[in-house]
């Protein structure tokens, strides 16, 4: 088992299925509009997200208790409030798509179809009326920390699509100096960036030029 | 050595390394003075720290011969996750040690703060965009005139050096939106009137031989001159040296120029924790040194200086200032301003860019990050600025005060297709016409309130002392001015041809151009010295008075940090 393997396995099933169901739902995989294996029918689950959301998630704070610096992970908290936010969602009948896998996962956010996981997230970051009480630390009665979270991992999923973490391959959970890219991204590929270059001849001239002589300035039109 | 002088380790200490700091400690080492300067991150570029990220190197630097620019382009390689991951990135705010957490802020709403520690600090990914104020929101609002701000600017851009920067596709595309929306060319540094131009950029001017198939792209790369490589905000790894860079952030212009006086040392991965202070007869409450704590190994030393200057920009200046238990100022901290931002994107049909540009696609990865703008005293500015693709998706599409399109999509009648978030299908859609889509960022005169804040936390901490919180909600005049400016914005992409326009409605939280924290008039005096405390003066975003009407700061920042060098050695060192 390789490092990325052995890292995920390590995460508790509970939040690994829900950041799964996260990144799902927002960056989907798409077989109807390409042919089975091309690059475009991939979604954020074939580029692993959901495992750098977790890591990001785990990798993001310490803070000073007692006489020692200790990181506190928010991984398991963050997916326990999406799964908080799905349950209150269902009971209060908030459905609107038939659930994808209903009890089948035992996670409620990841049991919703994945229309209504963005419902969720929407009713999360929107709602000053949910009782925030049960969640645990640093949710609990803290919406402004609840909406930043939900903006947080929104923002991050199509980072890390889009960006070229997946192409870190089976480096990529180690710490950051550590890894190295195993293929040309695949998120840059389906958006036909041609990647880092040194260089494009794309000069086309300029349409002001700033010059200096004997202290003074000048702008020049071309 | 006098008796007074022996009693310090410096003339001047300088917190932070960034857009103020480094030039003012190039300054004050220009005229003689002996300057420390602290710096909280990495030193990326330095032959003491071969790997600046994962081993403690060593302690000072103060010889320009020490500047190693493999060293430099192996840690810069323009990978954006690499770079500019807001946890682990090379960019992010945190230690050097790139094994560990960030430090925190903490903010109760959508939104990031888009700094960074290390030499050069924020200026390391930053656009390089280097406006004036506009001269409106400086004369009879400042305590200090345009005409005064002149001479420094102009000092501080031919430093730079600052120069219009190149048409490139996207470029062309934007003025052709623009001329046709009726902007007027503005060929000026001094903007009073609305118009067109390129963007003022501390950027070099592109080799002379860049057009030539004769010389590979690679030896350009190395030599001087920008290569239109489109990876300002992922760090310009384009030049021969570190001083000769092609994007000018000060860890490659005024760090250099510092070294080069051989009056200045820098000890990166050094976190100032507090700010000195005795009291003295004549003077009253003065600074006289800093405590800092080492960031890899914990240890904690003292220095002592004659003068103090706080650069560390507007969330940790303040943040020093109150877990120093410096003298109670209730504008310490408040009138927090960032330009309320706001992120809006065309995309364009290939047969309406052939018949435009005579080229299939927008191509936002070439060129500057940003090159041109439209300047609109009064509301603000839009430049056109195209990013990477995961920092463009997540600035296009992935967050919004607006929540997701798809839930809440905008009225029949708006000038954009969209608003919000986008998700699914639709997203992956979108991104897949990334190559023909130009996106714009939105800067909005912002109003300066007393609500808008950096204060610390009564409870959590990190290793540095009570952490901060931020808050910021922008005026309703603010979100008029802002909601202007998207109507601008869009109506240019319109008029330039864009099939579809996107309005991300981006979080009032997203921090860019932090500004006014320790104001100018409240905090200090018109020198930047401190009210409360005499020798201590500020050289950052902070000392501004207002959001100076939406241009970029840093210039601004630049040029009263020159002027702040200047006064410093006119009172206390003639």
């Amino acid at each position: 088992m390789h490092q990325a393997a052995a890292y995920a396995a390590a995460v508790p099933p509970h939040t690994y299925i829900t950041f799964l169901a996260l990144v799902e739902a927002i960056i989907p995989y798409t077989a109807a509009c390409s042919a089975p294996g091309d690059v475009q029918s991939a979604g954020a689950v074939q580029f692993g997200v959901h495992e750098y959301l977790i890591w990001e998630l785990d990798h993001n704070l310490s803070l000073w208790q007692g006489f020692y610096l200790t990181a506190v992970p928010l991984s398991a908290p963050t997916a326990e409030l999406l799964n908080y936010g799905a349950a209150q969602f269902t009971a209060l009948g908030y459905n609107q798509a038939p659930p994808c896998c209903a009890g089948r996962t035992g996670c409620p956010f990841a049991d919703l179809h994945p229309a209504d996981r963005i419902r969720v997230l929407s009713m999360l970051e929107q709602s000053d009326q949910l009782d925030l009480a049960p969640l645990p630390p640093p949710y609990r009665n803290d919406l402004g920390i609840v909406r930043y979270m939900i903006d947080f991992i929104s923002r991050q999923t199509l980072f890390g699509n889009y960006s070229e973490w997946p192409a870190y391959g089976s480096t990529r959970l180690r710490v950051p100096t550590e890894r190295r890219l195993e293929c040309f991204p695949p998120g840059w590929s389906q958006v036909r960036y041609p990647g880092v270059v040194p260089g494009y001849r794309a000069f086309m001239g300029s349409v002001l030029t700033i010059e200096r002589q004997g202290g003074g300035t000048s702008i020049v039109c071309s | 050595m006098c008796a007074a002088e022996s009693m310090f380790d410096a003339d001047v200490i300088v917190i932070g390394s960034g857009g103020g700091g480094a030039v003012a400690a190039k300054e004050l080492g220009e005229a003689g003075l002996k300057v420390l300067v602290l710096e909280a991150g990495a030193w990326y570029g330095n032959k003491h720290w071969a790997n600046p990220n994962s081993e403690h190197g060593g302690d000072w630097s103060s010889d320009y011969k020490d500047l190693d620019i493999g060293i430099y382009k192996k840690v810069f390689n323009s990978y954006e996750n690499n770079m500019n991951d807001v946890v682990s990135g090379t960019f992010r705010f945190g230690p050097a040690d790139r094994r560990r957490t960030p430090w925190h802020r903490i903010m109760r709403q959508k939104g990031d703060i888009w700094q960074a520690s290390g030499v050069g600090g924020t200026t390391q990914h930053y656009w390089s965009q280097s406006p004036r104020a506009f001269p409106q929101a400086i004369d009879q609002v400042w305590p200090l005139s345009y005409r005064e701000l002149i001479p420094y600017y102009e000092k501080a851009e031919a430093t730079l050096p600052v120069q219009f920067s190149p048409t490139t596709p996207k470029e062309e595309l934007f003025y052709y939106g623009a001329k046709k929306a009726g902007w007027q060319l503005n060929p000026t540094l001094n903007v009073t009137t609305p118009g067109y131009r390129p963007n003022p950029n501390a950027i070099l001017p592109p080799n002379d031989r860049l057009m030539d198939p004769g010389c590979s792209l690679e030896e350009l790369s190395d030599m001087e001159g920008c290569t239109l490589r489109g990876n300002c905000v992922n760090g310009c790894a384009s030049g021969p040296s570190v001083d000769r860079i092609a994007k000018r952030s000060t860890l490659v212009s005024y760090v250099p120029l510092a070294l080069k006086t051989g009056n200045v040392a820098i000890r990166p991965n050094s976190f100032v924790i507090k700010v000195l202070t005795s009291h003295d007869p004549k003077e009253g409450l003065r600074a006289t040194g800093v405590q800092f704590r080492d960031t890899w190994t914990g240890e904690i030393g003292e220095l002592t200086a004659r003068t103090v200057i706080m650069a560390a920009g507007c969330i940790e200046t303040p943040r020093l200032w109150l877990n120093s238990s410096l003298p109670f100022n209730e504008w310490v901290g408040r009138g927090l301003t960032n330009h309320c931002f706001d992120w809006v994107g065309g995309v364009f049909e290939e047969k309406e860019l052939m018949r435009i540009m005579g080229l299939p696609e927008v191509y936002p990865y070439v060129g500057h990050t940003s090159g041109a703008r439209v300047d609109i005293p009064g509301t603000g500015i839009f430049q056109v600025s195209c990013l990477s693709p995961g920092l463009m998706s997540f600035l296009t599409y992935g967050f919004s005060e607006a929540g997701y399109n798809a839930l809440n999509p905008p009225e029949p009648g708006e000038p954009w297709n969209i608003r919000g978030r986008v998700v699914g299908p639709q997203l992956k859609e979108l991104m897949r016409n990334y190559s023909r889509t130009m996106t714009m960022l939105l800067l909005t005169d912002d109003d300066t309130l007393y609500r808008n804040r950096v204060e610390v936390d009564p409870l959590l901490k990190d290793e540095h002392g009570p952490i901060p919180i931020v808050y910021y909600t922008p005026s309703p005049k603010t979100l008029k001015r802002r909601d202007q400016l998207a109507r601008y914005a869009s109506e240019t992409l319109r008029q330039a041809g864009a099939r579809q326009i996107i309005r991300s409605d981006t979080p009032f939280g997203f921090m860019l151009h932090l500004e006014s924290t320790m104001r100018m008039g409240y905090v200090t005096d018109t020198n930047c010295e401190a009210f409360q405390v005499k020798r201590l003066f500020i050289a950052d975003n902070s000392v501004h008075f207002n959001g100076i009407g939406g241009p970029n700061p840093t210039l601004t920042t630049q040029a009263l940090a020159t002027r702040t060098a200047e006064k410093i050695v006119a009172k206390y060192f003639s």
